[in-house]
């Protein structure tokens, strides 16, 4: 009987995704959404979302709930995954969205974003940037879209203009303003060792103070013109010749004591405020948080820019979570959650939500609504024009499991362990990882 | 005035009962009796055990797949020899200690042979326990059994010290001093402040810098600061390199650098200082029990014993000790249960610079679950990690339990 009751469920789960999307009526759903947005963020996510319950024609009502951190939700999600108590709209990063999708937890989203009746037109696609639209379709799993991106944040290069100008005026390095490449940001960094900024509320000084985290790992490895997945071969490539000379460099800038490793929560932002540190690399999203340092520190005229460079062009880390449909909700309910992403996504709402957030919008023609913003805060202005440059963090799972194991090697390497065995046994280990996730959806 | 007589009539006979009827009633009273509290531990104790186990012998990855038996045991454990070897030597110590100590105990000539037998049983325990390990690691879950080794660390290092300490305060707390009760507060009161907050405290405290309390300390004994949480290297390599720095500063010779490593080596400088937030968060807790348990030792034992001429040291080691040994046994099972289960505060303070050197078993299990995915790996890393507790509290029964009884 009770074997009967669940193919039953089945079929009516088969049958209830098969409907032809048109013809669904969203009329009265509610829609929950799990994030984890708090404080200014949480007030413009309110905002966004009173907007729509309040203006919908169907009378969707989204509520929300705010569920911890990114583990946070994800530790809640998977041992409910693909059943009703999930929520029907979840805040994730790709490589969460495809371990959900393992258990086949996700909707695939493209029938609503292609539908003529409810989708987006060609001309709201071509809005998004690029990068960001493509970012949630993952070709490990035939292409579905698993998510959809309200925002993103960007790596760069955090720097105090005006100890680069003392060094610069004194001699001490043979470039102005930011540093380009490698070469430059090393000799600015030994610089500042030997010359601290005479604004600085500390004794120490330094040039740069790296987190050894995987997100850093990959910034570095781009900007030397590699990347840490082979997409071809579906695998990881932590053992390139681009990463290999990137962590080769990080580990002379600490050889010579020109870097530390960042050993207290948030202390390179502290160090940066009071002057004590020269460069420092970080989320974009830290903006307002590094002004609140240098405004209560040291109180200095500091920038962004993009990490230093081998290549012709910059090539900027670009992440940030998307908003996934879980399985486990009738049609209806997944086509208004649909809506209230369009809504999230729109431009007004994309103007609302960057500026609260201080995340990047996801749509190029909100810079157009943010002039004002931008004269406000020149360095997220900046962050911003270097958007186009962007690239992504593989979207496999088991993702963060290899990130743990990245930042211990990335750890060992700056102590002085042998690059080039230290990341060929990481690669491997990492790849065995990923075989190991990959052989679950067989 | 006489009582007006009483008419006495011959009280009925009680009513017959039939005790087989009477049996069932009391029966039955003591099961409705026990049944909440039955079902609530079976739901929410026995239950999950059962369901982990289940999960253990299933391919489960985040969504069950087939029946695989005991392959993921195999896979954490390496290999049934090895695995067998090992929990035989520690339970083979369980019997070298009954036949020193209970075996043949009115037999005073068979005493010694039995202590022969319990001094040759220990010898085979170490032995089989060295060789099973040895192939447990060869072949088992790396991750999990080096966790093992830290877990072992961390109970063996930090509960016997949490003992002793408490009951040093205890004793100390309970000579009615001024201000005993201030003081009793002060030491309880790391048990009761949130882990997370704690160990934020102590993250700033143990920090690298040379500017932070604990480095400041060190300088003004001459001692070069510490990296403390971001240190992977054993505590022991650093004590030695140390030394022959020094060593070779004052002859002037070029300084000889050691590494160790292998069990012996023993715990990171990093776990050791996780080990120290873990002393300062239960010793107050352990003393509170302690001094509980002092106020039920009979004030005339000690009288009895002044009188006696026994000192203060005496009294101490000869009535304090041996009469609060239900307390230590108490206190010893809980903290080496809590010690192997602790996560929360590792957790917070492990950073990547030490690799995996702090993550005790409790942390592997948990990457493995939510990390790596595997929640039948994950299973049957809670379940062998359930049955070495088991074990423990097994060996504190036996050993410390006998005391206090």
């Amino acid at each position: 009987m009770k074997k009967f009751f669940v193919l039953l469920a089945a079929l009516g789960l088969t049958f209830g995704l098969a409907q032809d999307v048109e013809s669904l009526d969203p009329s009265g759903q509610t829609v929950m959404f799990w994030h984890q947005h708090s404080s200014e963020r949480l007030a413009g996510l309110e905002a966004i979302i009173d907007d729509f319950n309040a203006n919908n024609e169907w009378g969707i009502t989204v509520e929300h709930e705010y569920q911890g951190g990114y583990g946070d939700i994800f530790q809640k999600m998977l041992p409910i995954l693909g059943t009703s108590s999930t929520p029907n709209l979840v805040v994730g990063y790709q490589n969460q969205a495809a371990t959900y999708a393992i258990a086949d937890g996700m909707v695939d989203m493209t029938p609503f974003v292609d539908s003529p009746t409810w989708g987006l037109t060609a001309e709201e696609k071509a809005d998004f940037f690029p990068g960001f639209y493509n970012a949630d379709i993952f070709p490990s799993f035939d292409n579905q879209r698993f998510g959809f991106p309200p925002n993103r944040s960007m790596e760069v290069l955090y720097f105090n203009a005006e100890w680069i100008n003392e060094l610069y005026n004194a001699g001490a390095i043979s470039f102005a303003g930011a540093p380009k490449t490698p070469e430059q940001f090393a000799e600015a960094a030994c610089a500042a060792t030997e010359n601290p900024f005479s604004k600085a509320q500390g004794s120490r000084s330094l040039g740069y103070q790296l987190s050894t985290d995987a997100s850093r790992f990959a910034s570095w490895t781009f900007a030397f013109g590699g990347n840490v997945y082979d997409y071809d071969a579906n695998e990881y490539s932590y053992d390139s010749p681009e990463a290999i000379e990137a962590m080769t460099f990080l580990q002379g800038l600490f050889d010579e004591g020109c870097a530390d490793f960042v050993t207290e929560r948030y202390g390179d932002q502290t160090d940066f405020g009071a002057g004590n540190l020269l460069f420092t690399v970080g989320s974009s999203s830290g903006l307002p948080f590094y002004k609140s340092a240098v405004d209560e520190g040291a109180d200095f005229t500091w920038g962004v820019a993009a990490i230093p460079h081998t290549t012709d062009e910059p090539v900027q880390n670009i992440y940030g979570a998307s908003v996934s449909i879980p399985t486990g909700h009738s049609a209806e309910a997944n086509l208004a959650t649909w809506l209230f992403i369009k809504h999230y996504t729109s431009v007004a709402s994309q103007d609302t939500w960057a500026r609260a957030s201080n995340y990047f919008p996801v749509r190029q023609s909100v810079a157009n609504e943010m002039g004002d913003y931008f004269a406000e805060n020149i360095a997220y202005q900046t962050a911003f024009n270097l958007l186009p440059y962007g690239t992504t963090e593989p979207p496999v799972p088991g993702y963060d499991f290899v990130r743990d194991l990245i930042e211990g090697e990335m750890a060992a390497i700056m102590d002085g362990s042998d690059v080039e065995a230290t990341l060929a046994l990481a690669n491997g280990e990492a790849n065995l990882i990923l075989d190991d996730q990959l052989s679950a959806m067989q | 005035m006489q009582e007006p007589a009483q008419v006495l009539s011959p009280a009925p006979p009680p009513r017959p009962v039939r005790p087989r009827r009477r049996f069932k009633g009391e029966w039955l009273t003591g099961y409705l009796m026990v049944m909440p509290a039955t079902v609530l531990i079976g739901l929410f104790g026995l239950f999950p055990i059962g369901y982990a186990i289940y999960m253990s012998v299933h391919r489960w990855r985040i969504r069950k797949g087939g029946f695989i038996g005991l392959d993921n045991y195999e896979r954490v454990l390496g290999s049934w020899g090895g695995a067998a070897a090992f929990f035989g030597g520690l339970l083979l110590i369980l019997v070298a200690h009954w036949l020193w100590t209970t075996a043949f105990r009115g037999h005073s000539d068979w005493r010694r042979w039995a202590r022969l037998a319990g001094a040759l049983t220990l010898l085979s325990a170490g032995i089989s326990i060295a060789l099973g390990w040895g192939a447990m690691t060869e072949a088992g879950e790396a991750r999990f059994l080096s966790g093992l080794i830290r877990t072992t660390y961390y109970g063996f290092l930090s509960v016997p010290t949490q003992i002793i300490l408490a009951l040093i305060i205890a004793s100390l707390l309970f000579q009615r001093l001024r201000g005993s009760e201030f003081f009793r507060m002060v030491y309880f009161l790391p048990y009761v402040t949130p882990a997370v907050a704690g160990a934020a405290v102590y993250g700033a405290l143990f920090s690298p810098r040379d500017e932070r309390p604990i480095n400041q300390l060190l300088g003004w004994f001459g001692i070069p600061p510490q990296d403390w949480l971001f240190e992977p290297d054993p505590v022991l390599e650093l004590i030695i390199n140390g030394v022959l720095v020094r060593w070779a500063n004052l002859t002037g010779g070029e300084p000889i650098e050691v590494a160790l490593s292998g069990f012996w080596a023993g715990p990171s400088l990093a776990l050791i200082t996780i080990i120290i937030f873990g002393i300062w968060t239960y010793t107050g807790y352990n003393a509170v029990i302690f001094l509980a348990g002092l106020g039920n030792i009979p004030k005339d034992l000690y009288e009895a014993a002044e009188i006696d001429g026994a000192g203060q040291r005496q009294r101490f080691m000869h009535i304090t000790v041996p009469l609060l040994s239900p307390v230590t046994f108490y206190l010893t099972v809980l903290g080496f249960i809590g010690t192997f289960q602790a996560f929360t505060h590792l957790y917070v303070m492990r950073v990547p610079a030490t690799r995996d050197a702090v993550d005790t078993a409790s942390v592997v299990i948990f990457d493995t679950f939510y990390k790596r995915n595997d929640f039948s790996l994950a299973a049957s890393q809670s379940i062998v990690l359930f049955v070495i507790i088991l074990i423990l509290t097994l060996f504190n029964q036996r050993i410390l339990g006998g005391r206090g009884q």
